[in-house]
């Protein structure tokens, strides 16, 4: 097997009486789309600002393309992407002024061309003052700065927080080709449904620590639905003994609760007597899963 | 030294310097206007300062009532405030901004995931504070001169113009190397320029309290004015060798200080 493009081993990072991370190990193969999900706190920024030597790692190391974090860090920055969580480009300039003054750090490829390319896709205007733009131009601009030149290495940080559905769903287009180029994402986010959309593998990061690396496949087959109805009179608990009940039912008044893993349709099926005012049928919250499974 | 991050930091601190520079140029011209008046009064007010404790004198800087009527003496006794304090202020502000305001504008973010070392960020912006203290002290010094030849009756020693100049300039550097060190030990603080005015100012007052209290005479070695020499009409003024060593000495060790501090330092958003 290759070297992995992202190494983490036996990573520490504590400050002060915050816990940060503990013993983080991960392993990112090249050409992955990896995510990195957790609840916000969870020590995603962290891990990630260890990567990028913003912090210093406490115990334990990290390589990337085999160089290490601290030591070679301007190295592996000429490969590498990165759009952080909260987008502040400098507010005194305008787009344009900001993307080539990024693009003059690397002196790769044509800037002109590529600044042209990438703001003609998200629509944005070169010409604005950054900080009259709105969040989610702030992140758009985030996101141009980072593809500039090309990385190998695309490291995202809530990405899509503030970019409207369209905008996203041009993003992911724009990653899914680029991965097909060769770039390795490294997609941190507290939603599990944008990352399901997106990656092939996960790791779940929870108060600071890794409690699992899965394929997205085998999460996906765990699907959790969070089911709430109303029915017309009193509720009962009308789902006794259905395969794919995953606790016990809350009853209350009119209302009836659940998780539910199983076949939609079986559902359905035996709910197809009753009077129902309402119902709801909702993806539960990472935290709600992690609740469920990993608790 | 990264020349993109160098010309990024001259630019867009470009703006306050002209007009820090501005100010302090119009203040020094505009003292230096009053000096005709000053001579033509000069009988009554020599009778007025004569009543004057001699601390109060001392205070301006000057040991002898007849040298504040030199061109030079006026000079230094009154331009002080601007050049020394104001002069100071502009360096220790701009200093303890330029790193931590990446910080608190949270745009380190950008700034460390592009290609940089810590020592390239570093030295490309204490360059800029650097050149830009010089060229504030280039441009108010030669307002001085040029406003001293224009109003001067007689000649004045243009050696003691540049020692105090020199003087001026390496007490603005010191509060540059000051702001670095500062900026170095805080976290993504905003209210590092409410210290760093704070600072100058303490130092500033704790110097004249020493000049003006004899008992507290004392206190003044530990403020950096101090060791600015301002008796330039004295026939001996000289630069001193124990100042240069205090301020370059202590103004090279805290530059190195801040530099391996800021190549270790966390950077938290």
């Amino acid at each position: 097997m290759s070297v992995p493009i992202i190494d983490i081993r036996d990573l520490t990072k504590t400050y002060g009486k915050d816990r940060g991370i503990e013993h983080v190990n991960l392993e990112v193969e090249e050409g992955d789309v990896f995510g990195f999900i957790g609840p916000n706190g969870a020590g995603k920024s962290t891990t990630i600002r260890v990567l990028l030597n913003l912090i210093f790692p406490t115990g334990g190391g990290a390589t990337i393309m085999g160089m290490d974090v601290v030591r070679d860090s301007k190295k592996i920055k000429l490969y590498t992407g990165y759009v952080p969580s909260d987008a502040n480009p400098y507010s005194s300039m305008d787009v344009d002024e900001f993307l080539n003054y990024c693009h003059g750090f690397y002196r790769t490829g044509n800037g002109a061309d590529r600044i042209a390319e990438l703001t003609e896709l998200f629509e944005l205007d070169r010409k604005r003052k950054i900080s009259d733009l709105s969040m989610g131009n702030r992140k758009k601009v985030s996101i141009i700065q980072s593809l500039l030149h090309s990385p190998r290495l695309l490291i995202l940080d809530e990405a899509t927080m503030g970019l409207d559905p369209l905008m996203q769903a041009r993003f992911f287009e724009l990653i899914r080709s680029e991965n097909r180029k060769g770039m390795t994402i490294f997609f941190s986010s507290h939603t599990l449904s944008e990352v399901q959309l997106l990656c092939k593998r996960v790791a779940i990061i929870k108060e600071g620590r890794i409690i699992k690396v899965e394929d997205i496949e085998t999460l996906r087959k765990k699907q959790l639905k969070k089911i709430h109805i109303e029915f017309a009179d009193r509720a009962d608990n009308e789902v006794t003994g259905l395969a794919g009940i995953e606790n016990t039912p809350v009853v209350s008044g009119k209302t009836l609760q659940f998780m539910y893993s199983g076949d939609i349709n079986d559902l359905m099926l035996k709910l197809r007597n009753k009077k129902i005012a309402d119902m709801t049928i909702e993806e539960p919250s990472l935290e709600e899963i992690f609740m469920h499974y990993y608790n | 030294m990264n020349k993109n991050l160098f010309a990024r930091e001259l630019k867009g601190n470009a703006f306050s310097l002209l007009m820090w520079t501005m100010v302090i140029t119009v203040l020094i011209s505009l003292t230096m206007s009053v000096y005709g008046t000053f001579l033509e009064n000069n009988s009554k007010i020599l009778a007025m300062m004569s009543i004057l404790p001699k601390g109060a004198l001392q205070f301006k800087g000057i040991s002898d009532i007849n040298d504040l009527f030199s061109v030079l003496g006026f000079y230094s006794a009154n331009n002080v405030i601007y050049m020394l304090v104001l002069g100071s202020i502009y360096a220790i502000v701009l200093s303890s901004n330029i790193l931590l305001k990446e910080e608190y504008n949270k745009t380190a973010e950008y700034l460390l995931s592009w290609p940089l070392t810590r020592s390239e960020v570093f030295t490309s912006k204490s360059a800029v504070v650097f050149l830009n203290v010089i060229f504030l002290n280039i441009v108010t010094a030669a307002a001085g001169f040029i406003s001293m030849t224009i109003v001067k009756t007689e000649p004045y020693s243009i050696n003691a113009f540049l020692i105090l100049t020199l003087y001026t300039l390496l007490l603005n550097l010191f509060f540059g190397a000051v702001g670095l060190f500062m900026s170095t030990l805080v976290k993504r603080s905003r209210p590092i320029t409410i210290l760093s005015i704070g600072l100058v100012l303490i130092l500033y007052f704790l110097y004249t309290l020493s000049k003006i209290t004899e008992s507290l005479s004392k206190i003044g070695y530990i403020s950096p004015f101090k060791y600015v020499n301002l008796d330039t009409v004295n026939p001996v003024y000289r630069f001193e060798f124990r100042n240069l060593c205090y301020f370059i000495g202590l103004s090279l060790i805290l530059t190195i200080l801040s530099y391996q501090l800021y190549k270790r330092k966390d950077i938290y958003l």
